[in-house]
């Protein structure tokens, strides 16, 4: 696509450095290294990104931080809503009467877990299996013969604290909350640790023994349905 | 729930994917600490896009509005800043066509006019004195806000969002090839005008 004015005495044109620019692809390679009016373009392109980035710092600069009002006035605009996901049905003492929780609380507690324990943050987080515990669960007060829940939960582990150790006790943790706090049977709690995170210059740096001990990053492997 | 300002700021440390995750869960805490990180790329980029700050902002939340909604569709967590800013570039040029739909032909002369205005106006009482004076960013703005409305779109989702061109392609609803045309097309005509403030 020739552009008027773009075309350079060599025969090449200025949009096809431009393409360059991007792809790195271009018809003559050769040519291009040993001409001196692509080699000027392609200067003159490049300066041109250059300020291109100067341009974006300095909007960026002018847009201010995420933690400004701008940012918390839309935010507060949005009135996002908790996720409530399926519905989870709740014994109850009457017959007629029916109570659920939704799957979106019970994630919520879980992440609410993962987040008070130190070196811990949670990420995605799934319940699979037969919310409902069976067919009727109001009229059936033994309804535990439902199948079991299998919880995945993702975590990421600040840099420096054993990853099985804390999986080991976040899976504790999260067994105690939910049989405490939920009538779920659950069959099992898969922990995958996604990542490693990195606190921001800490002025007490993990000894490098400790950190020599660190077990290697094996995800415990769960069975992964992805629903959509 | 995920209420104390310590997890709060923990959030802050926690990677994209991550967020993305417990966002698609339904974690609006996780989803407001990827929008107060990506926000302000979102804001520069819309403010480009659309030529004013004002409806920047009303495309940063159009778009949070859409990602909240569609954050379960997103195949892979990690990608969430690039697809929150493809979510800003349709959105901005949605707002653009939605607003020249309500103005008549002559106000959309006067607002292209304001537009590169509001980009030049270091230069405006006195061009010879101030042109001296302008910094070459400046001289950078006024120059992107003369070119063709096409043109400007291509330069500023790959300067400033690093889209590859079937990306702005989609966004633009134009062929790959004609991105590389009309960006190539831009580049020359900045860089020309550059060259005379070297």
């Amino acid at each position: 696509m020739n552009t008027p004015g773009d075309a350079l005495e060599c025969g090449h044109s200025l949009a096809e450095l431009s393409t360059y620019l991007d792809t790195g692809e271009i018809a003559d390679p050769a040519h291009l290294r040993s001409c001196p009016e692509c080699q000027a373009g392609l200067a003159s392109l490049r300066r041109l990104s250059e300020l291109g980035s100067e341009l974006l710092s300095s909007d960026l600069a002018d847009a201010g931080s995420g933690h400004d009002d701008w940012m918390q006035s839309i935010l507060d605009n949005l009135r996002l809503e908790l996720r409530p996901g399926r519905n989870i049905p709740l014994r109850t003492e009457n017959p007629h009467d029916t109570l659920w929780e939704t799957e979106g609380a019970i994630t919520a507690l879980i992440r609410s877990v993962a987040d008070a324990l130190p070196g811990t943050a949670a990420g995605k987080c799934r319940l699979h299996g037969d919310l409902a515990g069976g067919e009727s669960n109001t009229a059936d007060e033994n309804s535990t013969s439902g199948a079991g829940i299998i919880v995945d939960v993702e975590i990421a582990v600040v840099y420096g604290h054993p990853m099985e150790e804390r999986a080991a006790e976040l899976r504790r943790e999260l067994a105690k909350t939910l049989a405490f706090q939920t009538e779920l049977t659950i069959e099992a709690i898969n922990i995958t640790v996604t990542d490693v995170l990195e606190l921001p210059a800490t002025p007490t740096p993990t000894t490098p023994t400790a950190a020599a001990t660190l077990p290697p990053p094996e995800p415990i492997p769960s069975e992964r349905e992805d629903l959509p | 729930m995920t209420g104390s300002p310590s997890a709060q700021h923990q959030l802050d440390l926690v990677p994209d994917a991550l967020l993305a995750g417990r966002a698609a869960d339904g974690d609006t805490a996780a989803f407001e600490a990827l929008a107060r990180r990506h926000g302000p790329l979102m804001r520069a980029t819309a403010r480009r896009l659309t030529g004013s700050l004002a409806d920047a902002d009303d495309v940063v939340q159009e778009t949070l509005v859409q990602a909240w909604k569609q954050l379960e569709n997103l195949r892979d967590p990690a990608a969430v800043k690039g697809w929150l800013l493809r979510i800003v570039g349709s959105r901005s040029i949605d707002h653009l066509r939605k607003r020249r739909h309500h103005l008549g032909l002559d106000d959309l002369e006067n607002r292209a006019e304001n537009h590169v205005e509001e980009h030049s106006k270091p230069q405006s009482t006195d061009p010879e004195h101030n042109a001296v004076n302008t910094s070459r960013v400046e001289a950078l703005k006024a120059a992107l806000a003369l070119l063709p409305e096409e043109q400007r779109r291509c330069w500023v989702l790959k300067e400033f969002n690093d889209q590859s061109y079937e990306e702005i392609a989609l966004t633009l609803n134009i062929s790959p090839a004609s991105v590389r045309g009309r960006l190539a097309r831009a580049r020359i005509t900045l860089a020309r005008t550059m060259e005379e403030w070297r």
